[in-house]
């Protein structure tokens, strides 16, 4: 497993995007932005560019000819997904402490970068993976179909969260209003969001697999 | 012992199938395994490796079954797509520090003689190799974690005949002290005739001869007749063509009647091959 990670980072993804996060983080500086892009970008550009590289590598082919078993390929692709989104939001979570004392006084409409919006992008990215890794391996190679769909969802999910912090008064509170301030509760919703995140990848992992061991190379 | 032993294999598609594939390779020796274009080569190559399930059937490698010793068999299994090749943009370096990871019984040593003995320069990238020389970067790397069994699915087609002649020569080369065995599926006939010790041909899925190359074109004899005779040896052709002269057919040596009046000469591989895969035209 360990020698496949190391073929993922080495091989399957570009360099540009371990850049990237580093640049789309940077956009959580804009004031008062629709921050959950700041993640999305991931979903949207990093994926699948990943996956067209793989497809047009033969990356299948190439690790199925390796002594591994095909448990191993998963968890080393999804190790690489789940990798590169951690690096997205703690580079994000660091840009987004820059933001909170450049702009003290912001008024937010949108999310503010507090630890409980981050528990929200971590349920995104959870959703996201449950539905684009599992879709993915029905071939192992299709990925746009996985992309369009999850990233729909993600969307989906994202926009939801905003309207209620917008609609909502608990939640507008909660997240816009006195209880910003709330470490706990924030706190809280980032752990929550951090385990949804590893349940459902786990989930998506067992799903990837049954479906993997039908795929013929 | 046996490097390969495939028995009853069969694996069914929609348009296609591999119908009971089996044969036996003996450790030391080269197979070149014929066909051709779709007649099922690569499908059977990609069930040796595991890369599709077979319906049916077993394989066994040095001995062990291979869908029970996947793992450990692929660490001495040296594999090469003559048509694929992987991660074309970087530099050999990369690709082999990346791929010697997987393998306990890498050496660094056989690598670097291999690379020289091949002209290989370790900077260049996939993309920048001839066919040839990523066929020999295949076999580098397959020699260099100690491989006992190469499976090279056509990885003659696309050279010129001088880089074909060089690579059928370390072929050679690689079996001399018996370790090293070598299936490689082809569909050019010289290949063969160069240096193949046993021949197996497949057509539409169905191994239709498997044996040791001399054995192999002495199951044939090529018949030269006049048109009057073809009625006589027509039952007993596997396929034949006529001409304003008279027919030329194949016969299997057992049908062929040492007392009939007809000229016959042993034929070579291609017209083997060309003159079985005709049979099937003639009874659609």
């Amino acid at each position: 497993m360990y020698n496949l990670l190391i073929k993922e980072l080495k091989l399957g993804v570009n360099p540009f995007f371990y850049a990237l996060p580093f640049l789309t983080g940077a956009l959580m500086l804009i004031p008062g932005w629709l921050y959950f892009l700041v993640i999305l970008y991931f979903c949207f550009i990093t994926i699948p560019n990943m996956f067209a590289g793989y497809k047009t590598q033969n990356d299948l082919i190439f690790s199925s000819m390796m002594p591994v078993t095909k448990k191993d390929i998963v968890k080393a692709k999804i190790g690489v997904i789940v990798i590169l989104e951690l690096l997205h939001i703690v580079i994000a979570m660091l840009y987004g402490i820059l933001t909170l004392k450049l702009y003290p006084h912001m008024k937010y409409f949108f999310f503010a970068p507090t630890l409980g919006f981050w528990g929200l992008c971590f349920v995104m990215l959870a959703i996201f993976n449950i539905i684009f890794i599992s879709i993915y391996y029905k071939t192992a190679y299709k990925y746009g179909a996985a992309a369009f769909v999850s990233i729909t969802a993600t969307m989906l999910f994202a926009g939801g969260a905003e309207w209620l912090s917008i609609q909502n008064s608990y939640f507008y509170d909660l997240f816009k209003g006195s209880g910003t301030d709330n470490v706990a509760v924030h706190l809280s919703i980032l752990i929550a969001g951090i385990v949804i995140f590893a349940i459902f990848t786990m989930i998506a992992y067992y799903i990837a697999n049954k479906r993997f061991e039908k795929v013929e190379i | 012992m046996l490097a390969l032993d495939i028995k009853h294999l069969n694996k069914k598609y929609e348009h296609f199938e591999l119908n009971n594939v089996s044969f036996q390779l003996e450790q030391g020796y080269i197979m070149g395994f014929i066909g051709a274009n779709g007649a099922g080569k690569t499908t059977t190559i990609k069930a040796i490796l595991d890369l599709i399930r077979a319906d049916s059937g077993e394989i066994r490698i040095l001995g062990k079954n291979m869908s029970e010793n996947e793992i450990e068999l692929k660490q001495v299994i040296g594999s090469a797509f003559g048509d694929m090749n992987f991660y074309t943009r970087n530099k050999i370096k990369t690709l082999t520090n990346v791929i010697k990871r997987f393998y306990a019984n890498w050496d660094d040593e056989t690598y670097y003689k291999y690379l020289r003995k091949f002209n290989l320069i370790e900077d260049k990238k996939i993309a920048e190799l001839s066919t040839g020389m990523k066929v020999k970067y295949s076999l580098a790397i397959a020699l260099s974690h100690g491989a006992k069994l190469l499976i090279l699915d056509e990885p003659t087609s696309g050279l010129d005949p001088i880089a074909r002649d060089n690579l059928l020569d370390i072929f050679r080369e690689l079996v001399q002290d018996g370790e090293i065995s070598i299936l490689f599926s082809t569909h050019i006939t010289s290949d063969l005739e160069k240096c193949a010790d046993y021949i197996t041909y497949i057509h539409n899925g169905q191994i239709i001869n498997s044996g040791e190359k001399e054995q192999f074109i002495d199951t044939y004899r090529l018949l030269n007749g006049k048109k009057d005779q073809l009625d006589i040896v027509k039952n007993q052709l596997i396929s034949y063509k006529t001409s304003s002269f008279g027919f030329t057919g194949l016969i299997h040596t057992k049908d062929l009647d040492p007392s009939l009046d007809i000229q016959w000469t042993i034929p070579n591989i291609e017209e083997i091959m060309i003159y079985c895969s005709r049979k099937e035209d003639l009874y659609v």
